[in-house]
Protein backbone atom coordinates (compact mmCIF):
# COMPACT_ATOMS: atom_id res chain seq x y z
CA UNK A 1 0.00 0.00 0.00
CA UNK A 2 2.88 2.49 1.63
CA UNK A 3 4.90 1.50 -2.24
CA UNK A 4 2.33 2.27 -4.24
CA UNK A 5 1.32 5.42 -2.80
CA UNK A 6 5.08 6.29 -3.00
CA UNK A 7 4.36 5.48 -7.02
CA UNK A 8 1.70 7.65 -7.53
CA UNK A 9 3.10 10.43 -5.91
CA UNK A 10 6.38 10.21 -7.95
CA UNK A 11 4.52 9.65 -11.29
CA UNK A 12 2.08 13.30 -10.03
CA UNK A 13 5.84 14.78 -9.27
CA UNK A 14 6.98 13.36 -12.93
CA UNK A 15 4.43 14.97 -14.78
CA UNK A 16 4.27 17.84 -12.86
CA UNK A 17 8.26 18.30 -13.65
CA UNK A 18 7.63 17.68 -17.58
CA UNK A 19 5.00 20.59 -17.39
CA UNK A 20 7.11 23.32 -15.94
CA UNK A 21 10.33 22.24 -17.14
CA UNK A 22 9.77 21.49 -21.18
CA UNK A 23 9.54 23.87 -23.77
CA UNK A 24 7.69 22.07 -26.15
CA UNK A 25 3.96 22.00 -26.41
CA UNK A 26 3.12 18.53 -27.02
CA UNK A 27 5.56 17.42 -24.26
CA UNK A 28 3.23 19.34 -21.98
CA UNK A 29 0.63 17.19 -23.32
CA UNK A 30 2.01 14.58 -22.33
CA UNK A 31 2.67 15.44 -18.84
CA UNK A 32 -0.50 16.27 -18.19
CA UNK A 33 -1.61 12.77 -19.44
CA UNK A 34 1.08 11.44 -16.77
CA UNK A 35 -0.70 13.31 -14.09
CA UNK A 36 -4.33 11.80 -15.02
CA UNK A 37 -2.90 8.31 -14.84
CA UNK A 38 -1.52 8.81 -11.33
CA UNK A 39 -4.81 10.04 -10.11
CA UNK A 40 -6.83 6.92 -11.77
CA UNK A 41 -3.84 4.83 -10.20
CA UNK A 42 -4.99 6.69 -7.06
CA UNK A 43 -8.58 5.91 -7.14
CA UNK A 44 -8.12 2.14 -7.85
CA UNK A 45 -5.42 2.06 -5.12
CA UNK A 46 -8.06 3.37 -2.89
CA UNK A 47 -11.31 0.78 -4.06
CA UNK A 48 -8.75 -2.10 -3.33
CA UNK A 49 -9.35 -4.83 -0.62
CA UNK A 50 -6.80 -7.48 -0.18
CA UNK A 51 -8.84 -10.88 -1.05
CA UNK A 52 -11.45 -8.92 -3.10
CA UNK A 53 -13.42 -9.76 -6.44
CA UNK A 54 -14.72 -7.99 -9.00
CA UNK A 55 -17.71 -5.74 -8.18
CA UNK A 56 -19.47 -8.16 -10.87
CA UNK A 57 -21.85 -10.60 -9.07
CA UNK A 58 -23.10 -13.74 -10.06
CA UNK A 59 -27.12 -13.96 -10.76
CA UNK A 60 -27.58 -16.43 -7.58
CA UNK A 61 -27.43 -14.89 -4.31
CA UNK A 62 -24.11 -13.75 -3.02
CA UNK A 63 -21.34 -15.85 -4.09
CA UNK A 64 -18.22 -13.67 -3.07
CA UNK A 65 -17.80 -12.61 0.47
CA UNK A 66 -15.46 -9.94 -0.39
CA UNK A 67 -15.67 -7.02 -2.99
CA UNK A 68 -13.94 -4.19 -3.89
CA UNK A 69 -15.53 -1.05 -3.92
CA UNK A 70 -17.07 0.13 -6.73
CA UNK A 71 -17.33 3.66 -6.64
CA UNK A 72 -13.85 4.73 -7.29
CA UNK A 73 -14.27 2.43 -10.16
CA UNK A 74 -17.57 4.32 -11.39
CA UNK A 75 -15.48 7.96 -10.49
CA UNK A 76 -12.18 6.64 -12.38
CA UNK A 77 -14.10 5.70 -15.58
CA UNK A 78 -15.57 9.56 -15.35
CA UNK A 79 -11.84 10.67 -15.08
CA UNK A 80 -11.00 8.62 -17.96
CA UNK A 81 -13.70 9.89 -20.00
CA UNK A 82 -12.74 13.72 -18.79
CA UNK A 83 -9.10 12.50 -19.89
CA UNK A 84 -9.87 11.73 -23.48
CA UNK A 85 -11.57 14.74 -23.77
CA UNK A 86 -9.43 17.53 -22.57
CA UNK A 87 -6.17 15.66 -24.32
CA UNK A 88 -8.20 15.86 -27.69
CA UNK A 89 -8.76 19.57 -27.40
CA UNK A 90 -5.46 20.23 -25.76
CA UNK A 91 -4.10 18.40 -29.38
CA UNK A 92 -6.64 20.60 -31.53
CA UNK A 93 -5.23 23.75 -29.59
CA UNK A 94 -1.56 22.78 -30.39
CA UNK A 95 -2.36 21.89 -33.93
CA UNK A 96 -4.48 25.58 -34.38
CA UNK A 97 -0.94 27.44 -32.62
CA UNK A 98 1.12 25.13 -34.79
CA UNK A 99 -0.64 26.55 -38.06
CA UNK A 100 -0.21 30.23 -36.47
CA UNK A 101 3.12 30.32 -35.36
CA UNK A 102 5.20 27.79 -37.31
CA UNK A 103 6.40 26.59 -33.88
CA UNK A 104 5.41 23.94 -31.00
CA UNK A 105 8.20 25.50 -28.68
CA UNK A 106 6.71 28.05 -26.42
CA UNK A 107 9.83 30.46 -25.96
CA UNK A 108 10.24 30.42 -29.63
CA UNK A 109 5.98 32.12 -29.61
CA UNK A 110 6.36 34.37 -27.14
CA UNK A 111 9.30 35.60 -28.87
CA UNK A 112 7.15 36.49 -31.93
CA UNK A 113 4.64 38.45 -30.11
CA UNK A 114 7.17 40.48 -29.12
CA UNK B 1 17.76 27.70 -12.62
CA UNK B 2 14.41 26.66 -13.97
CA UNK B 3 15.10 23.28 -13.68
CA UNK B 4 16.18 23.21 -10.20
CA UNK B 5 13.48 25.66 -9.00
CA UNK B 6 10.85 22.99 -11.08
CA UNK B 7 12.21 20.16 -9.24
CA UNK B 8 12.65 21.48 -5.85
CA UNK B 9 8.91 22.87 -6.21
CA UNK B 10 7.74 19.21 -7.43
CA UNK B 11 9.58 17.15 -4.58
CA UNK B 12 7.95 19.52 -2.10
CA UNK B 13 4.24 19.31 -3.43
CA UNK B 14 5.31 15.69 -3.96
CA UNK B 15 6.02 14.93 -0.58
CA UNK B 16 2.89 16.57 0.55
CA UNK B 17 1.16 14.51 -1.78
CA UNK B 18 2.42 11.56 -0.12
CA UNK B 19 1.83 12.77 3.20
CA UNK B 20 -1.89 13.13 2.77
CA UNK B 21 -2.08 9.83 1.31
CA UNK B 22 -0.62 8.11 4.07
CA UNK B 23 -3.11 9.97 6.39
CA UNK B 24 -6.29 8.83 4.31
CA UNK B 25 -7.87 6.64 6.18
CA UNK B 26 -9.18 2.89 5.02
CA UNK B 27 -12.25 2.26 7.09
CA UNK B 28 -15.01 0.55 5.49
CA UNK B 29 -17.64 3.42 4.15
CA UNK B 30 -21.45 3.12 4.58
CA UNK B 31 -22.39 3.71 1.01
CA UNK B 32 -20.47 1.24 -0.79
CA UNK B 33 -21.05 -1.65 1.70
CA UNK B 34 -24.46 -0.51 0.75
CA UNK B 35 -23.81 -0.66 -2.98
CA UNK B 36 -22.32 -3.85 -2.76
CA UNK B 37 -24.67 -5.53 0.00
CA UNK B 38 -27.89 -4.35 -1.38
CA UNK B 39 -27.18 -3.05 -5.25
CA UNK B 40 -27.70 -5.82 -7.37
CA UNK B 41 -31.02 -6.26 -5.72
CA UNK B 42 -32.00 -2.64 -6.04
CA UNK B 43 -31.33 -2.17 -9.46
CA UNK B 44 -31.11 -5.56 -11.00
CA UNK B 45 -27.98 -5.16 -12.74
CA UNK B 46 -25.48 -7.47 -11.80
CA UNK B 47 -22.45 -5.09 -13.01
CA UNK B 48 -22.25 -2.66 -9.53
CA UNK B 49 -19.99 -0.11 -11.78
CA UNK B 50 -22.69 0.10 -14.13
CA UNK B 51 -25.39 0.19 -11.54
CA UNK B 52 -23.79 3.29 -9.71
CA UNK B 53 -22.87 4.64 -13.13
CA UNK B 54 -25.97 4.26 -14.93
CA UNK B 55 -29.15 4.41 -12.15
CA UNK B 56 -27.30 6.13 -8.50
CA UNK B 57 -25.19 8.85 -9.94
CA UNK B 58 -26.86 8.75 -13.79
CA UNK B 59 -27.00 12.11 -13.60
CA UNK B 60 -23.05 12.37 -13.43
CA UNK B 61 -23.02 10.33 -15.96
CA UNK B 62 -25.16 12.89 -17.95
CA UNK B 63 -22.94 15.56 -17.40
CA UNK B 64 -19.72 13.56 -18.44
CA UNK B 65 -21.38 12.12 -21.95
CA UNK B 66 -21.89 15.63 -22.13
CA UNK B 67 -18.69 16.89 -21.88
CA UNK B 68 -17.30 13.90 -24.94
CA UNK B 69 -20.36 16.11 -26.80
CA UNK B 70 -18.55 19.47 -25.90
CA UNK B 71 -15.37 18.49 -26.76
CA UNK B 72 -16.24 16.17 -30.41
CA UNK B 73 -18.06 19.60 -31.61
CA UNK B 74 -15.53 21.88 -30.29
CA UNK B 75 -13.02 20.02 -32.62
CA UNK B 76 -15.30 19.93 -35.25
CA UNK B 77 -15.40 23.74 -34.84
CA UNK B 78 -11.42 24.60 -34.08
CA UNK B 79 -9.84 22.00 -36.90
CA UNK B 80 -10.06 23.41 -40.38
CA UNK B 81 -12.23 21.38 -42.48
CA UNK B 82 -10.75 21.19 -45.28
CA UNK B 83 -10.28 17.51 -46.54
CA UNK B 84 -6.87 16.57 -47.52
CA UNK B 85 -5.14 13.92 -45.85
CA UNK B 86 -2.44 13.88 -42.93
CA UNK B 87 -1.58 10.10 -43.67
CA UNK B 88 -0.74 9.86 -47.77
CA UNK B 89 1.54 7.09 -47.71
CA UNK B 90 -0.46 3.53 -48.91
CA UNK B 91 -0.75 0.62 -46.92
CA UNK B 92 -0.65 -2.08 -48.88
CA UNK B 93 -2.75 -4.88 -49.98
CA UNK B 94 -2.03 -6.96 -46.74
CA UNK B 95 -3.15 -4.32 -44.20
CA UNK B 96 -6.50 -3.07 -46.38
CA UNK B 97 -7.42 -6.95 -46.24
CA UNK B 98 -6.75 -7.32 -43.13
CA UNK B 99 -8.52 -4.46 -41.85
CA UNK B 100 -11.27 -5.05 -44.07
CA UNK B 101 -11.87 -8.88 -42.32
CA UNK B 102 -11.26 -7.76 -38.75
CA UNK B 103 -14.41 -4.96 -39.10
CA UNK B 104 -17.26 -7.11 -38.59
CA UNK B 105 -15.72 -8.69 -35.58
CA UNK B 106 -14.97 -5.31 -34.05
CA UNK B 107 -18.55 -4.24 -34.72
CA UNK B 108 -19.50 -7.64 -33.19
CA UNK B 109 -17.48 -7.67 -29.72
CA UNK B 110 -18.59 -3.55 -29.15
CA UNK B 111 -22.48 -4.37 -30.01
CA UNK B 112 -21.74 -7.37 -27.29
CA UNK B 113 -20.09 -4.93 -25.02
CA UNK B 114 -22.53 -1.99 -24.88
CA UNK B 115 -25.37 -4.47 -25.00
CA UNK B 116 -24.23 -6.53 -22.29
CA UNK B 117 -23.16 -3.73 -19.67
CA UNK B 118 -25.70 -4.60 -17.01
CA UNK B 119 -24.64 -8.18 -16.55
CA UNK B 120 -20.98 -8.29 -17.59
CA UNK B 121 -17.74 -6.14 -17.69
CA UNK B 122 -18.52 -3.87 -19.95
CA UNK B 123 -20.67 -0.70 -21.14
CA UNK B 124 -21.54 2.08 -22.90
CA UNK B 125 -18.41 4.30 -23.04
CA UNK B 126 -16.24 1.00 -23.12
CA UNK B 127 -17.95 -0.72 -26.23
CA UNK B 128 -18.29 2.82 -28.07
CA UNK B 129 -14.93 3.16 -27.93
CA UNK B 130 -14.39 -0.44 -29.77
CA UNK B 131 -17.29 0.89 -32.28
CA UNK B 132 -15.04 4.13 -32.70
CA UNK B 133 -11.93 2.00 -33.58
CA UNK B 134 -13.70 0.79 -36.53
CA UNK B 135 -14.07 3.88 -37.81
CA UNK B 136 -10.42 5.09 -37.02
CA UNK B 137 -8.96 1.76 -38.85
CA UNK B 138 -10.83 2.96 -41.78
CA UNK B 139 -8.93 6.27 -41.71
CA UNK B 140 -6.01 5.33 -40.89
CA UNK B 141 -5.71 2.58 -43.52
CA UNK B 142 -7.92 3.99 -46.73
CA UNK B 143 -7.56 7.50 -46.06
CA UNK B 144 -10.26 10.34 -44.62
CA UNK B 145 -11.80 10.55 -47.87
CA UNK B 146 -12.96 6.83 -48.36
CA UNK B 147 -13.72 6.80 -44.53
CA UNK B 148 -15.87 10.11 -45.04
CA UNK B 149 -17.60 8.39 -47.97
CA UNK B 150 -18.10 5.16 -46.26
CA UNK B 151 -19.49 6.74 -43.14
CA UNK B 152 -20.75 10.14 -43.96
CA UNK B 153 -20.39 12.72 -41.18
CA UNK B 154 -23.55 13.58 -41.43
CA UNK B 155 -24.39 10.20 -40.05
CA UNK B 156 -21.98 10.24 -37.74
CA UNK B 157 -23.20 14.14 -35.68
CA UNK B 158 -26.73 12.53 -36.39
CA UNK B 159 -25.52 9.26 -34.26
CA UNK B 160 -24.28 11.71 -31.82
CA UNK B 161 -27.36 14.28 -31.36
CA UNK B 162 -29.66 11.14 -31.45
CA UNK B 163 -27.43 9.53 -28.30
CA UNK B 164 -27.15 12.83 -26.27
CA UNK B 165 -31.41 13.47 -26.98
CA UNK B 166 -32.59 9.80 -26.01
CA UNK B 167 -30.25 10.24 -23.11
CA UNK B 168 -32.28 12.93 -21.81
CA UNK B 169 -35.76 11.63 -23.00
CA UNK B 170 -34.91 8.15 -20.83
CA UNK B 171 -34.40 10.26 -18.11
CA UNK B 172 -38.27 11.34 -18.49
CA UNK B 173 -39.21 8.08 -17.41
CA UNK B 174 -38.48 8.28 -14.15
CA UNK B 175 -39.92 11.41 -13.50
CA UNK B 176 -43.82 9.74 -15.12
CA UNK B 177 -43.17 7.00 -13.61
CA UNK B 178 -43.03 8.94 -9.88
CA UNK B 179 -39.26 9.18 -8.93
CA UNK B 180 -36.65 12.02 -9.97
CA UNK B 181 -35.09 12.71 -13.39
CA UNK B 182 -33.24 9.86 -14.08
CA UNK B 183 -34.38 7.76 -11.43
CA UNK B 184 -34.46 3.66 -11.91
CA UNK B 185 -34.40 2.00 -8.99
CA UNK B 186 -36.34 4.58 -7.06
CA UNK B 187 -39.17 4.54 -9.60
CA UNK B 188 -42.32 2.32 -10.01
CA UNK B 189 -40.47 0.95 -13.33
CA UNK B 190 -40.85 -2.79 -13.94
CA UNK B 191 -37.38 -3.67 -13.37
CA UNK B 192 -37.73 -7.37 -14.66
CA UNK B 193 -35.68 -10.61 -13.77
CA UNK B 194 -31.48 -9.89 -12.52
CA UNK B 195 -29.20 -11.23 -14.91
CA UNK B 196 -31.22 -11.24 -18.05
CA UNK B 197 -30.08 -8.97 -20.72
CA UNK B 198 -33.48 -6.67 -20.93
CA UNK B 199 -33.66 -6.04 -17.21
CA UNK B 200 -32.94 -3.66 -15.06
CA UNK B 201 -35.16 -1.04 -16.37
CA UNK B 202 -33.91 2.11 -18.24
CA UNK B 203 -29.89 0.82 -17.47
CA UNK B 204 -29.80 -1.23 -21.18
CA UNK B 205 -31.04 1.92 -23.25
CA UNK B 206 -29.18 4.16 -21.74
CA UNK B 207 -25.86 2.38 -22.24
CA UNK B 208 -27.06 1.90 -25.65
CA UNK B 209 -27.78 6.34 -26.08
CA UNK B 210 -24.24 6.55 -24.40
CA UNK B 211 -22.26 4.08 -26.86
CA UNK B 212 -23.91 5.32 -30.03
CA UNK B 213 -22.71 8.54 -28.76
CA UNK B 214 -19.41 7.93 -27.70
CA UNK B 215 -18.40 5.98 -31.10
CA UNK B 216 -19.98 9.21 -32.85
CA UNK B 217 -18.21 11.70 -30.48
CA UNK B 218 -14.74 9.96 -30.53
CA UNK B 219 -14.67 9.16 -34.85
CA UNK B 220 -15.63 13.25 -35.12
CA UNK B 221 -12.80 13.87 -32.96
CA UNK B 222 -10.11 11.65 -34.81
CA UNK B 223 -12.00 12.66 -37.89
CA UNK B 224 -11.39 16.39 -37.42
CA UNK B 225 -7.73 16.01 -35.98
CA UNK B 226 -6.17 14.20 -38.66
CA UNK B 227 -7.39 16.92 -41.54
CA UNK B 228 -4.98 19.52 -42.78
CA UNK B 229 -5.18 22.82 -44.51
Amino acid sequence: MEQTFLAIAVLFGLGLYIILTHQNLIKIAMGIGVMESAIILLFIILSYRPGGTAPILDADAQAYDLIVDPIPQALSLTAIVIGAGTTALMLALIIKIYNRYNTLYIDEIKKLKG
Amino acid sequence: MRKFASLIIVVLLSGLLLMTFLSLSTADYDLSEHYINHGAEETKALNLVTAILFDYRAFDTLGEATVVFAVASTIAFLVPKRTASMISARFSIIMQQTTSLLIPFLFMIGAYIIAYGHISPGGGFAGGVILAVITILITVTFGIRYSDRQVRPEIKSFMESFGAMGFVLLGFIGIVLGGNFLANANSTLDLGVKGELISSGIIPHINLMTGLKVAAGLSIMFNSLIKEE
